[in-house]
């Protein structure tokens, strides 16, 4: 009965595409286990979204994605054990679980001297070293490694800083980010120098040139493929997302990656021909606004689908946007290109943020996929041990509420009926990325329930 | 023939039926155990014995709060948050934020000049926001929970109680109490954290009024007091505060009923049978 209740309720996938990347992680997983016994390549610590991915692969090194096995070990609901382990080393809860999971699990491996018993998806090998980069948002990803090798003192770290200009109103960054540039350039040179060291091999600038091209293909037909959910109904929604993050966040610059994109976009074109939506029938359209999901409750997606609610878009994960239409210069350098490409990345809302007063570019990218992807509501999760995303989140709910009210309504001051405009429902969940004990699911079903009696409420008061 | 409408609002704590005709004919509030479905019978035969009517008589019931999915007999289920609305729309036309300060959990909800939902807010990680607070300090201080609003208006000190968390608040409250302050400035004091703690929720919402506390909160004096100021504006309170949730149900049930009607769709109605459930 214990097991029963441990185990999740499996998520039901709308695409054939998302219901194939389980397989995949587990895959991957194990590859680097295998990699590790038979030492023919290089292990590297590392996270997500640093644009480093060509370089690592050049260079033959196996990436081990630390957040994703923690997001495993969540999502499988097993991560309580590695969570109590850190805390047991004297580190408090309200830290990022993810880095508290993967320090936990490295520090039982270590003392085992093998895999903790019943590693999820046979565990997380040993590195060889480990790169690690905060960029400007994320400390627990300068820190982390720093913990974990304590109990690993012979595994080398390489930290990368990783900046890009901040949004300033009154500035087009483009008049500083030449600097910035100069500085990444410098930071990924000294990755490959550490690399070439590590591994006693020598950077292939025509392999790392046809990486970033295949890189570069593969963000843009990211883009187009997920730009077919804007369908009504949308064939795919922010649950299967949450699978199909996978090839864009741990096997980019990869064939298989690309491969996936084409497969799923010749899938989504097939639903929508076909008029098949992620819900039957779909009477609400909802935009995942942010915070990284509750790995352990993904079923919850479900949960709004049998509701009628759809999620045609989010901004977690997303990390790509249409490379023709970022404004960088053009090189022939590979590295100057992925720095460029950083830069434009982040940089990729600033020019419509400052044309809206008010605005800002995260919110100006939430005011973007209301509009493009005819969203009826925004849900957001505050997990609490994400303290990069938590404050964020509120305040752009908070501004967007503020400057965007997109909505006519009648209401009646002093007997009087008048029309006016009100912004966008909205509902926040609260829980965390993996530490289930902060969750609970009749709380956030009961939240879900009275979000969808707003909205069918507000549509009713509409006033067009 | 005369229509009846019934709400049973099945909270955390309390559960409470409402019998509905032109008016309320009837309500009933019992406490809730934990076999949710035996106790909605109970209160529904007390509200039926209450409104002397037979359960065949009932045209239309809708079921709410936490515990809405155990009401076999129910027509239709409604989250608590709409009831809340509707309920308390009905007494306060003016009404644009409710609180409600319920046994578990604390929500804020602010509604059109319809009661209809606009926004809502809930507490329900923390006993610290909810009437379980109150109760466990009620305890600490050796008062029942109906003496601790009056008790706390004698306060003209309220103690400063730091611990955001009930159990270390309680603990706090037993060695201030060792130290001899006074029990009114303590529970002054634990209605002044506990109204702090709401405000801050109700707050995320944009305060509009005007403002009505509901659910337990609203029967304790000294917690209306201590979040009338906290919110710096006038609360106000219905006659039964308890009992908003049931009432909105049985007037959404009346609603939907009647617009069945108008568009000659009848609502399917669940068989009017009151058996006893045995959950275990």
């Amino acid at each position: 009965m214990a097991e029963e209740q441990k185990k999740p309720k499996k998520r039901m996938t709308a695409t054939q595409a998302a219901a194939s990347i389980g397989p995949m992680v587990k895959e991957f997983i194990a590859g680097a286990v295998r990699a590790k016994a038979e030492g023919k390549q290089k292990l590297a610590y590392t996270f997500i979204v640093c644009h480093h991915e060509e370089i690592l692969r050049a260079l033959d090194v196996l990436p081990v994605w630390t957040e994703n096995f923690a997001g495993v070990c969540g999502a499988k609901r097993d991560s309580e054990r590695f969570l109590q382990r850190a805390e047991s080393l004297g580190l408090s809860r309200s830290l990022c679980t993810y880095a508290l999971c993967g320090i936990g699990f490295d520090q039982w491996r270590e003392e085992l001297g093998q895999m903790p018993p019943e590693a999820p998806w046979g565990g997380m090998p040993k590195p060889d070293f480990m790169i690690s980069t905060g960029q400007i948002l994320c400390d627990p990803r300068a820190k982390w490694y720093q913990a974990s090798q304590q109990y690993m003192p012979d595994v080398p770290i390489y930290n990368m800083d990783l900046p890009y200009p901040l949004f300033e109103k009154d500035q087009d960054h483009r008049d500083v980010w030449g600097y910035y540039h100069k500085y990444i350039v410098n930071e990924l040179r000294g990755l490959i120098k550490f690399l070439e060291e590590q591994t006693g091999k020598k950077m292939d600038y025509d392999r790392l040139r046809e990486l970033a091209d295949l890189s570069d293909r593969t963000w843009n037909l990211i883009h187009e493929t997920y730009e077919l959910r804007k369908a009504v109904p949308c064939p795919m929604g922010t649950g299967d997302a949450m699978n199909t993050m996978v090839p864009i966040n741990f096997m980019m610059a990869t064939q298989d990656s690309y491969n996936f994109f084409l497969n799923l976009n010749k899938e989504l074109k097939e639903k929508i021909a076909k008029g098949e939506g992620e819900v039957e029938n779909e009477k609400y359209r909802l935009l995942w606004g942010g915070g990284l999901p509750a790995w352990f409750a993904l079923n919850d997606f479900n949960y709004f689908n049998s509701k009628g609610a759809s999620f045609p878009a989010e901004t977690t994960y997303r990390m790509i946007a249409p490379l023709y239409e970022m404004d960088i210069p053009e090189t022939k350098d590979p590295v100057e290109h992925l720095a460029w490409r950083w830069l434009g990345y982040w940089t990729f809302w600033y020019d419509k943020a400052r044309k809206r007063p008010g605005s800002e570019p995260d919110v100006e990218r939430l005011i973007n996929f209301i509009e493009e992807y005819k969203i009826d509501g925004v849900v957001m999760h505050e997990a609490f041990s994400c303290r990069t995303w938590h404050v964020g989140l509120i305040w752009q709910l908070h501004q967007l509420g503020k400057i965007y009210k997109p909505i006519p309504v009648y209401v009646v001051t002093k007997g009087k009926k008048e029309k006016t405009y009100r912004e966008l429902p909205s509902l926040i969940l609260e829980s965390d990325i993996i530490d289930i004990t902060s969750y609970s699911e009749v709380d956030t079903r009961n939240k879900i329930d009275v979000f969808i009696e707003t909205l069918e409420s507000i549509r009713k008061n509409r006033a067009d | 023939m005369t229509e009846y409408f019934a709400g049973i609002d099945i909270g955390s704590t309390m559960t409470k039926a409402v019998i509905l005709e032109n008016g309320v004919i009837a309500s009933v509030i019992g406490p809730t155990g934990p076999e949710q479905r035996r106790l909605a019978n109970k209160v529904m035969e007390e509200a039926l014995r209450k409104a002397g009517l037979a359960f065949d008589a009932m045209t239309y019931i809708v079921s709410t709060g936490y515990g809405r999915i155990n009401v076999p007999f129910a027509d239709k289920q409604v989250t608590e948050i709409s009831c809340h609305a509707k309920g308390v729309s009905s007494l306060f036309p003016d009404a644009r934020t409710i609180v409600d300060i319920g046994g578990q959990d604390s929500k804020a909800i602010t509604i059109d000049a319809h009661g209809r939902v606009t926004n809502f807010i809930m507490n329900d990680k923390c006993a610290a926001g909810s009437g379980r607070f109150v109760e466990v300090i009620a305890d600490t201080v050796g008062l029942k929970l109906e003496q601790m609003g009056e008790v706390s208006l004698q306060s003209n000190h309220p103690a400063q109680i730091s611990n955001i968390c009930t159990i270390w608040a309680q603990q706090e409250v037993a060695s201030r109490l060792a130290e001899g302050v006074p029990i009114p400035d303590l529970i002054a004091g634990v209605h002044r954290s506990l109204a702090d703690r709401v405000a801050r929720m109700v707050k995320r919402l944009k305060l509009q009024k005007e403002v009505i506390l509901t659910g337990g909160g609203g029967k304790n004096k000294g917690l209306v007091k201590a979040l009338s100021e906290q919110l710096d504006c006038e609360i106000l309170v219905p006659p039964e505060p308890l009992i908003t949730g049931a009432l909105g149900a049985a007037l959404l049930g009346k609603e939907l009923y009647e617009k069945a009607l108008r568009k000659n769709q009848p609502q399917e109605k669940k068989p009017r049978v009151l058996e006893t459930v045995q959950i275990l």
